[in-house]
């Protein structure tokens, strides 16, 4: 499902304009990483996407639908969030309730909702961990129920707010693993991140934000590579990246693989 | 997102730069005297000669104003209707609503008791919007007020706008899974729970991680502490509260004389 985003701005009741005319165009199965500094305005505009947020000006357009128009329960049939901080959204006793909540909120059919909820618990490896309270569980492991319980949704588009904040290696592969799943079936996923390594090695498009503008936005391997723009928004291009430059290779690597094929 | 610790309102004015303890005297003065003086007028003279004036001079007569219109006239306006009408003294009724009467001394009574209430609450208003609530408590700890104590009220304070904002939070995850938190009330009935637990929990949490926090930094020590914020006392304050403690023992001696 495509993103339309024309003009969009945005002011906090404090006065702070945090959203300066941001126009995008995301199509349907992209795959998107948003990098900026604290305060550029990344979570402020995909809480845009699912109407938590509204635009002082400017439009946004999930698919045909204008958000001004419709409540956060409706959008939530299209646009999945996943929020930073998972103690904030868990309240079940089991991780299967918790997961099963969304999609019955979106009234899916008995039998959809099972197998939606069966595919999103094998995703995140949590089939084992049906019965146990989500608070029993590690905060790596509720970071997962978490993610279970929005991809049970099984809306087209998915936004991550940070989804790698505070997680081991481990984890943090096997969100990467998420996401490459979710793009096999052709879902627009969209991350707001800090981990440039993470950045560039899942997501095809990079969009950096400064201070409520676009800084930069376009192929991943374009964007890693200029290195004194990035530094607007103090985000550093991955090591590798930086190291290949300093070598002098041709070609920006964003990891490993292209490091090791470009030497 | 919009985020308020207190009712403080941080300006440069001659009340805000007065130490703590001196504002806590003067309100205290205040609203002791309006509650013993025997003269009839005192709380309404103290109320427009000192509570209102003292709002312009700091600097917050705007929020004082609107705090008090909205939220302490009717407050006050309510305890004069209850008085008046169901205070049983005086002969003359001069007004008869079915079983009711109004009398000139129940009216009297009860607009003494309102003006009372409102200044007793428009002092403490007046004090909240001038001191920062950290300010009051490290200036009262120093002097021997114990810190457990302190952290009580501090932690009072701030409880309720920090879980304001993480309710904000949680009501804002829920509707993003589809929680309809807008329509019908049986639906918003039926939507309480995923809000309440996370909410509950959360809370319980931080309240074991700001215990271990200031544990860490040596709260139960028994050695003296000191600050890195010095609040000032000069010596012509310690003479405005001892005179505030006169006026205050005069009014009440007054008050005994009399009665």
């Amino acid at each position: 499902m495509k993103i339309e985003i024309q003009d969009l701005r945005f002011i906090y009741p404090t006065g702070l304009e945090a959203l300066k005319g941001i126009s995008l165009t995301i199509e349907a199965g992209e795959q998107v990483a948003i990098v900026g500094q604290n305060g550029a305005g990344k979570t402020t505009l995909v809480r845009h996407f699912n109407g938590l947020l509204q635009p002082a000006s400017g439009s946004v357009l999930i698919g045909d639908w204008d958000v001004k128009k419709y409540s956060v329960a409706k959008l939530a049939s299209r646009v999945g969030y996943v929020f930073q901080n998972p103690d904030e959204q868990l309240f079940s006793r089991d991780v299967l309730t918790e997961v099963t909540f969304g999609p019955k909120n979106l009234k899916y059919a008995k039998e959809k909702i099972d197998e939606l909820v069966k595919r999103a618990l094998s995703l995140t490896e949590l089939t084992d961990k049906t019965e146990t309270n989500p608070y029993d569980l590690s905060p790596t492991w509720r970071k997962m129920v978490a993610l279970a319980s929005i991809i049970a949704m099984d809306t087209p588009i998915v936004i991550f707010d940070e989804p790698t904040t505070g997680q081991d290696a481990v984890n943090v592969a096997r969100i990467a693993n998420v996401i490459a799943e979710l793009r096999k079936e052709g879902k627009t996923v969209i991350t707001i991140t800090h981990d440039i390594d993470f950045c560039a090695e899942n997501f095809e498009r990079v969009i950096a934000l400064s201070k409520g503008q676009v800084l930069l936005d376009g192929p991943a391997r374009e964007i890693l590579g200029q290195e004194e723009i990035l530094a607007q928004t103090y985000v550093d291009p991955p090591q590798l990246t930086r190291l290949g430059k300093r070598l002098g290779l041709k070609e920006t690597v964003r990891n490993q693989e292209e490091f090791l094929n470009s030497l | 997102m919009h985020e308020r610790l207190s009712f403080h309102i941080k300006r440069d004015s001659v009340i805000h730069k007065l130490n703590p303890l001196t504002k806590l005297t003067l309100i205290l003065a205040l609203i002791l005297i309006s509650f013993t003086s025997p003269w009839y007028w005192t709380p309404h003279v103290v109320l427009l000669l000192a509570v209102i004036p003292l709002s312009g001079l700091g600097r917050v007569f705007p929020e004082f104003f609107k705090a008090a219109t909205r939220l302490i006239l009717p407050a006050a306006g309510f305890l004069f209707l209850m008085q008046a009408f169901f205070q049983p003294i005086g002969e003359e009724v001069i007004f008869k609503f079915y079983f009711l009467d109004i009398t000139q001394e129940s009216l009297m009574f009860a607009f003494r008791n309102a003006m009372r209430v409102f200044v007793m609450i428009s002092a403490f208003t007046l004090f909240l919007l001038t001191t920062h609530p950290s300010e009051l408590m490290s200036d009262l700890t120093r002097r021997g007020l114990p810190g457990q104590f302190a952290y009580v009220i501090i932690s009072t304070l701030q409880i309720l706008p920090q879980m304001q904002a993480k309710a904000q939070t949680i009501i804002a995850a829920q509707r993003s899974r589809g929680l309809d938190t807008e329509s019908t009330f049986l639906k918003r009935a039926g939507s309480v729970l995923p809000l309440v637990g996370p909410l509950v929990f959360g809370s319980l949490v931080e309240v074991e991680e700001r215990a271990i926090a200031i544990e860490a930094r040596g709260f139960t020590s028994k050695n003296s502490k000191t600050s890195l914020h010095e609040i000032p006392d000069p010596s012509f304050e310690k003479t405005i509260r001892w005179a505030l403690l006169m006026l205050v023992i005069l009014s009440i001696a007054a008050n005994l004389w009399l009665s």
